[in-house]
């Protein structure tokens, strides 16, 4: 939701004459190029456990960093008050980083997105405010939510529910007078349910993020969590690990695409290809996996837990896509490296909070459907496995080997599924996993659950992919 | 009393927070100040790359009202505008449902022994005095990459910190190509104070020096290999700058050629720098809001022999200047060296005042604060543990990887060597560590001596016998 420059204005106690006397004061000793970025952030927070709301929370966070760049070095420093003196204070640290003039790079004009991003653009409409809305107004969710699962299978022993909510006020003011501003709501709701049949304990959890207010908190909602969070609780209880080795992997659409995420995804941020660290360090315009492949980031879909209006950096949010027919074309960029590679920013400079300089950092990372049907991806394989729930991966980017834990899945036999599989990994390598992409099934799905990426600060991301079919991936087993 | 962070003003301000929330109608309160300064110098490539400056503080506020409880913060730290905050805070915790078993810590329990915040020596002035020049210097003191500003260090730094150029031998920049080499240097101050309505005053001050690097090589098919060392101490004679960047290096370059290896059982052995990844479950599981979620793989472990006889974990939160100490949790209830584990059995749950209420237990405390694996199987070094086990394979790191704590089951990427006859043969490639905790550590063979002290637990390295590896 995107107010009026006053309201930002006012928040910060600052006005365009004294931003500019900041600006002067951050490139005094010869930056190119600094920034402002003001934060105002509330957070809230509700948990409900042992069948009662127990527990709540609210938290202000508020502050402004300085940045200043000086080539492609960054000073960096930032003050928890907008008072003129500590403001003052900070655009010198961060000034301290150069020691003499320098150019300004600017980046090119070659535009790695499809068409000119919306700079008016309003991604995260906000229907009915967190703020201003009395908490209490929270807890019939939270209470129906937990009847609801509790009614749905006698073997639930414990319910645990978490709702959190941030809305974050962002100002932002460079030393090319651009003067940005934005509100961005963040609503989660996590479910974690343990069950128990005879001696044998299993747990399960989902989660809903989106950026909008607290309308996402509907009957609709607390139904398809309750489902979701017992369906297949049965295959939990049966599944086993299966025998390890190294077999054909088709993963299941939607949250599958934390593969992307990790394996590919961090290895196209730009500063990693920027500092030769990257596997794909020299693959831009070359073919890394099969025609008809589109891999995006895209930070332009309404109310996903990873699109901005503008990024970090005040550029306007964007689709970018970093592979096309197979082909590497772009990187995500910052202002930085951007310059470097003389293209445009494609608005992925994020940061955590005004605490932190924005990075190259992805939003909402996927893979476009192809033309297979899920079913018969599964059918072609004699011998593999399916993944369908994911709990985390990690990747490393020189070398491209990536791991991911898989919480649940089922072998495959003879083209269909059989015993349910759980607590293991899979394990590969990225550009040799994209290359061996058999088949891409017709049922995108972005995960809709709270992802989270710590690649050195926390941004909230999302990620998505329809059915794929791997050739050749090491899963880890007894 | 050497100088710290927090201002009388900042102090008197939390008190005043405390006295106006309880006339605000608190029963109980409970205030935690902290403050904390962050200097980063980082280095790309021989130069450096940015520069940070942090300076934080926050106020946190437990407020206990009407057999209600809330928790909330700010770092707005003005007196009108946290007074507003602690009224809508009230507001707030009046509208959540009553919990009975919520309340502060007997007051016998709390630290009576933390007064100046210094009392375990990890304060270090030297940060009070540390120019950009000198925290550059540092940053610069290991890396290869060489320009001319970095080489032009002076000769006082050298003799005060010990720095010497890397050694030139070596020839990073012919095959395998050194490609990118990130360093970063920091230091930072914490100072911390929590008060609450019973009268506690628990202060906590430390410093940390950190010097780490990052490594990438090209080998001649044009594969990179990436890798990492650093080091950390409360004080900044400890830091060890030297060799930092070098190492980063060697382990890249140790990394080449990688080769399958069949699946199969193997002798496990851990570095003590990654060996905590199977300390950490078992740590979690003995939790106390695991064991009440009833989600922990120990749950009625206490006083049972569920690890091998002779096997003793420690927690010693008390040792004078020894990185992670701490004299007090975070309800201000005192620390106390304890086993958590003794020749196998369990002997302690960590269960702060609301989890020991809710599960009719006696409370201990919130959580372990600096634990020591004792040595077991006879071995002191990493040479002696490989030339005891002979075969296996040394896992020097993990890649992703997860576990469940209900079960105990877990599943790792690891990185690391075959090891035949007590050496090293080769690097692995691609390979998993697959089991469940209570077997793994069932199948303990040794734990050496070895524990990196700027780890924040005391792990040495550790071997198993007959571990699941995947590949």
């Amino acid at each position: 939701m995107i107010g009026e420059k006053n309201y930002y204005l006012n928040i910060f106690q600052v006005d365009v004459p004294a931003l500019d006397k900041l600006i002067g004061e951050a490139l005094s000793t010869g930056g190119g190029y600094a920034d402002l970025y003001f934060e105002n952030t509330t957070y809230g927070s509700l948990l409900l456990r042992d069948g009662a709301v127990t527990s709540g929370g609210n938290h202000i966070d508020f502050g402004v960093g300085v940045r200043v760049l000086s080539g492609e070095k960054t000073g960096y420093a930032y003050s928890e008050s907008t008072s003129w003196e500590d403001m003052l204070s900070s655009a010198r640290a961060a000034a301290q980083i150069a020691c003499g003039p320098t150019d300004v790079s600017p980046y090119g004009t070659r535009n790695p997105s499809r068409g000119e991003p919306n700079p008016h653009a309003d991604r995260y409409p906000i229907l009915q405010p967190w703020r201003g809305t009395p908490m209490s107004t929270f807890l019939p969710f939270l209470q129906k939510l937990e009847a609801d699962v509790r009614s749905r299978d006698s073997r639930i022993v414990k319910v645990m529910v978490n709702l959190a909510f941030q809305v974050s006020d962002i100002l932002m003011y460079n030393s090319q007078k651009e003067l940005k501003w934005d509100t961005r709501p963040m609503g989660s709701v996590s479910l974690s349910v343990v069950f128990r049949q005879g001696e044998v304990t299993e747990n399960k959890s989902t989660s809903r993020s989106f950026r909008c207010g607290a309308e996402m908190l509907s009957e609709k909602l607390a139904k398809e969590m309750a489902e979701d969070v017992v369906k297949g609780i049965d295959d939990r209880f049966a599944a086993k690990r299966p025998k390890g080795g190294r077999m054909p992997v088709v993963m299941g659409a939607g949250a599958s695409g934390i593969l992307l995420h990790e394996a590919m995804g961090h290895a196209f941020e730009a500063d990693f290809n920027r500092k030769g660290t990257s596997i794909f360090a020299d693959k831009m315009g070359k073919q890394i996996c099969p025609k008809g492949i589109q891999i995006i980031d895209d930070g332009t879909l309404e109310g996903n837990r990873g699109s901005l209006n503008f990024d970090d950096e005040g550029i306007p949010g964007q689709k970018t896509y970093m592979v096309e027919d197979g082909v590497l074309t772009s990187y995500l960029h910052d202002r930085i490296s951007a310059a470097h590679y003389g293209v445009k920013p494609t608005g992925n400079g994020r940061r955590e909070s005004f605490r932190y300089a924005p990075l190259p950092r992805m939003r909402s990372t996927y893979m476009e459907s192809g033309g297979a049907k899920a079913q018969d991806l599964i059918s072609e394989v004699s011998k593999g496995i399916f993944v369908d729930e994911f709990s985390n991966g990690q990747v490393q980017i020189g070398e491209g080997d990536f791991t991911f834990y898989v919480k649940s899945g089922y072998l495959i036999e003879n083209g269909r599924l059989t015993q349910p599989v759980k607590d293991i990994n899979i394990i590969g390598n990225g550009p040799e996993a994209l290359s061996d992409i058999r088949g891409v099934a017709d049922d995108l799905s972005i995960d809709p659950g709270a992802w989270t990426c710590g690649k050195e600060q926390s941004v909230p991301v999302s990620c998505g992919i329809p059915t794929v079919l791997i050739g050749q991936l090491t899963v880890g087993g007894e | 009393m050497e100088k710290a962070l927090l201002t009388p003003q900042e102090i008197a301000l939390a008190r005043h927070c405390l006295e106006y929330a309880r006339s605000q109608g608190a029963d109980a309160v409970r205030i935690t100040l902290t403050k904390s300064l962050l200097n980063l110098v980082g280095v790309l490539n021989g130069e450096v790359d940015k520069t940070s400056h942090a300076l934080d503080r926050s106020l946190q506020l437990q407020l206990f009202a009407k057999g209600r409880f809330g928790s909330f913060s700010s770092n707005r730290l003005d007196k009108e505008g946290l007074e507003a905050f602690i009224r809508e805070a009230l507001d707030t915790v009046g509208m959540l449902e009553a919990d009975s078993f919520r309340s502060l810590p007997a007051p016998e329990r709390l630290a009576k022994d933390a007064v100046t915040g210094q009392e375990l020596g990890l304060y270090d002035p030297a940060c009070e005095t540390l120019t950009a020049e000198a925290r550059r210097e540092m940053a610069l003191a290991s890396c290869y990459y060489h320009s001319e500003k970095s080489s032009s260090r002076s000769e006082a730094t050298q003799g005060v910190w010990g720095i010497r150029p890397p050694v030139s031998e070596t020839n990073v920049f012919s095959l395998p190509r050194l490609i990118a080499e990130e360093g970063e240097y920091s230091d930072s101050v914490f100072d911390s104070l929590t008060l609450d309505s019973q009268g506690l005053e628990a202060r906590h001050t430390e410093t940390s020096f950190e010097i780490g690097y990052e490594s990438t090589v090209e080998d001649a098919d044009g594969r990179h290999y990436s890798s990492y060392w650093w080091d950390a101490a409360p004080r900044l004679e400890d830091l060890q700058l030297k060799g930092c960047a070098q190492k980063a290096y060697e382990r890249a370059r140790d990394q080449r050629n990688p080769q399958s290896v069949p699946s199969g059982k193997y002798t496990l052995i851990l570095d003590s720098e990654c060996a905590s990844k199977v300390v950490t479950p078992v740590l979690s599981a003995l939790g106390g809001y695991s064991l009440q979620q009833k989600n922990s793989f120990l749950t009625g472990s206490l006083g049972k022999q569920l690890f091998p006889q002779g096997l003793t974990i420690l927690d010693v939160p008390r040792t004078k200047g020894d990185t992670g100490c701490r004299l007090f949790d975070s309800e201000g209830v005192a620390t106390r060296e304890m086993p958590v584990i003794e020749n196998g059995v369990v002997k302690t749950y960590f269960l702060n005042t609301y989890i020991s209420r809710k599960m009719e237990m006696e409370p201990t405390i919130e959580d372990a604060t600096r634990v020591k694996v004792m040595p077991f199987g006879g071995c002191r070094t990493q040479e002696e543990v490989l030339q005891k086990v002979k075969d296996g394979i040394l896992v020097t790191g993990f890649n992703g990887g997860n576990s469940n704590p209900a079960t105990g089951n877990f599943s790792y990427g690891i990185e690391g060597f075959v090891i035949k006859d007590g050496k090293r043969l080769h690097p692995v490639r691609e390979m998993l560590i697959t089991g469940n905790f209570l077997t793994l550590w069932n199948h303990l063979e040794v734990a050496a001596d070895d524990a990196r002290p700027c780890l924040s637990k005391l792990v040495p390295t550790l071997a198993f016998s007959d571990v699941d590896f995947s590949a």
